[in-house]
């Protein structure tokens, strides 16, 4: 039986923090397998790790030890201009807090990872757009964040993340500052995008049920160690 | 990321944020206007100098003297800085009819004439003026080096005309130039007469009467009118009424000018005060110079007088430019502190740009970019700022010299140097400011920035 490449893999990851004199091991020893296409969501409570483990499969943060590896790529290796290239194009990040600029219309938001790629303004312009049209917000593309609800924002959080063409996903609490209703239309959409174009996501939450019932894996972390990896689907 | 979108991207940021950009920019304006109207008012006094240089054509002047010890007090002042290179056998040669023979076989030189002058009374009708009158060939009249505002040069060297200056215009009360050709003026001289002198007679000759002089009179018409001229250094003019040296011959006259003549006659040494020389381009100047050095005489050339003056304006440009310079190293302190509050502003900003694939360059190159378009229109509208300045300056300055009867001058010069190279300095000192902070904010962590508020 031939094993099945994974897109994502971690091997002893470790990340201490040096909070002034105290070193905190925020995560040890992850080792970590994310099959392409696959929908991963990562739990477990607050101050477990989940979210260092995502900056840094997210080439946001560098681990204190072991190895990421995505796509073949050593991510744990690389320097910070081959990183910047790693999350320009490899990756696509939402946050909790959306992290929209709020000077910026909803289309010029879409429009900043292109801008980075050296992407013509007019084929922005026309990319951007489109992206916004898949997410339902065309309409609302020449309106700041400030305008926009929660959920639209998130939309447009995710249209950002995915201008670029990423293979991975990578969502840290997506729906931490939505309702119950909105969270689910939010996961509904990553559902949709991991099923229709074969996007792997990793999702990080504390709401497990949510993340129960839209993703294929869960893993738990607790204490900064992997405390189970489970197969729902 | 492409040069236009770092372009978009600046002005959009500084744009959000309009007064603070203006008040920065506003300083550098300042700063670089300072700069300019300084630099550009040294650059002025430069333009001046060298273009009355040229129109007088002095960079085609020499003047030889004789040599000896008693040489360089004939000619100019003996106080000057800057003395005429002596003869270095330190022997006496006449410098006489003979001397400008072989001066004028020189290569290079292009006519030669000696500074004739004596003392005479200058009438015009009632009004009478002492001056010394300089015999100037028609061949000179008629170059550069006589600037007439009204008339004709002499046509021969031996018709009874006379030019003169403003200055004299006004000592005789003579009206404008224009009025004045063709008037009479009368030359009256003054010439030792020995045949009245009673050496028998002692006490009548030290009251003063009985001296053994003599006056003439002769009637010269105004046929030009110069305008303004010094009558410092060593220019070949130094007078203000000039006769040809035809009727100059016909006038008898004292043969010395100054004291330093009596004693050069003393000495058997009596010969011209000093020769004025012509020469075809400055180019030859140094060689012809050496020439004549080598005969034994001194020379002064208006060139060499001038590169000292050129050093002095490199001076004067440097301590000018050195008090800008404190302007806009006010002007570089407020755009550091300016982008240093933008980074603190757009600290999360950096973090999304960093998460989006914004490399440490990029974010660098951003900020750069800001901080150069600060320092370009700054550097834009400092140049326009010291151009409106120099305007209301020079309109002032030449409002009160006017007064004075003088003529309209540009006191500021503006080249494109001077333009272009404000504008640049201006994103170089905003570029410098932009070091620290662009370096800042290329290192802020993403992760700390998301997690900002």
């Amino acid at each position: 039986m031939t094993s099945v490449p994974q897109i994502i893999k971690t091997n002893q990851l470790g990340k201490i923090y040096l909070t002034g004199r105290v070193q905190v091991e925020a995560l040890k020893d992850i080792n970590l397998a994310v099959a392409p296409g696959a929908f991963v969501a990562i739990t477990g409570a607050s101050g477990s790790g989940k979210s260092t483990l995502l900056n840094l499969l997210g080439g946001l943060d560098r681990p204190t030890s072991g190895v990421i590896e995505v796509k073949g790529k050593k991510i744990s290796e690389m320097n910070r201009e081959e990183l910047a290239l790693y999350r320009r194009f490899g990756v696509g990040m939402i946050f909790q807090s959306f992290n929209l600029i709020s000077s910026r219309t909803a289309l010029e938001n879409v429009e900043l990872p292109m801008i980075f790629a050296s992407t013509a303004k007019k084929d922005r312009k026309l990319r951007a757009g489109t992206m916004l049209d898949r997410v339902g917000l065309l309409p609302r593309r020449h309106h700041r964040p400030a305008e926009l609800s929660g959920g639209e924002q998130q939309r447009v959080a995710i249209a950002r993340a995915l201008i670029n063409n990423p293979q991975i996903l990578l969502a840290d609490e997506p729906t931490g500052n939505l309702d119950s209703r909105t969270s689910r239309e939010i996961l509904e959409l990553l559902a949709h995008l991991n099923q229709r174009q074969g996007l792997t996501v990793v999702l990080v939450s504390h709401e497990v049920a949510l993340a129960r019932e839209f993703s294929g894996e869960i893993i738990e972390l607790r204490d900064g160690r992997l405390e189970s990896q489970e197969n729902i689907r | 990321m492409k040069i236009s979108d770092y372009l978009e991207l600046s002005f959009s940021n500084l744009w959000k944020r309009k007064l603070r950009t203006f008040l920065t920019v506003f300083g550098v304006t300042i700063g670089i206007g300072a700069l300019v109207a300084m630099v550009g008012f040294g650059k002025g006094m430069q333009k001046n100098m060298t273009e009355s240089f040229e129109s007088l054509d002095l960079f085609n002047s020499l003047t030889v003297f004789p040599s000896g010890p008693t040489s360089q007090r004939f000619g100019f002042d003996p106080d000057d800085q800057v003395k005429p290179e002596e003869n270095p056998k330190g022997q006496n040669v006449i410098l006489d009819d003979e001397a400008i023979k072989r001066f004028e076989m020189l290569e290079g030189v292009q006519s030669v004439f000696p500074e004739i002058r004596f003392p005479a009374l200058v009438k015009y009708k009632d009004a009478e003026e002492l001056r010394l009158v300089q015999v100037i060939p028609a061949r000179i009249a008629s170059s550069k080096l006589i600037k007439l505002e009204a008339g004709k040069p002499f046509g021969r060297d031996n018709e009874d005309s006379i030019i003169i200056a403003r200055s004299l215009l006004r000592s005789l009360k003579m009206g404008d130039p224009a009025s004045v050709l063709g008037q009479k003026i009368e030359i009256a001289s003054i010439a030792f007469d020995f045949t009245a002198f009673n050496p028998m007679d002692i006490p009548s000759f030290l009251q003063g009467n009985k001296l053994p002089f003599k006056k003439t009179t002769h009637e010269f018409t105004v046929i030009g009118v110069m305008g303004e001229m010094g009558f410092g250094g060593s220019s070949p003019l130094q007078s203000d009424v000039f006769i040809p040296p035809g009727s100059a011959q016909r006038i008898e006259k004292l043969p010395f000018t100054n004291i330093w003549d009596l004693f050069r006659a003393r000495q058997g040494t009596l010969g011209y005060s000093a020769v004025n020389i012509r020469l075809s381009s400055p180019r030859t100047a140094e060689s012809v110079k050496r020439q004549i050095q080598d005969m034994g005489f001194s020379t002064f050339a208006m060139i060499d007088q001038f590169n000292q003056i050129k050093t002095s304006f490199v001076y004067m440009d440097m301590i000018l430019a050195a008090v800008a310079m404190i302007a806009i190293f006010v002007a570089s302190l407020g755009i550091i502190n300016t982008m240093v509050m933008s980074i603190l502003e757009r600290y999360s900003e950096i973090g999304v740009m960093k998460a989006v694939g914004g490399s440490d360059r990029d974010i660098q190159k951003i900020f750069f970019f800001e901080s150069s378009s600060i320092g370009f229109m700054g550097g834009v509208l400092g140049l326009a700022l010291g151009w409106v300045v120099s305007r209301v300056i020079n309109r002032i300055i030449n409002f009160f010299l006017a007064k004075q009867g003088l003529p309209f001058l540009e006191y500021f010069s503006f080249p494109l140097w001077l333009c272009l190279g404000a504008i640049a300095f201006a994103i170089i000192v905003s570029l410098v400011s932009g070091i620290y902070p662009a370096y800042r904010a290329a290192k802020v962590d993403p992760v700390v920035a998301l997690r900002h508020d």
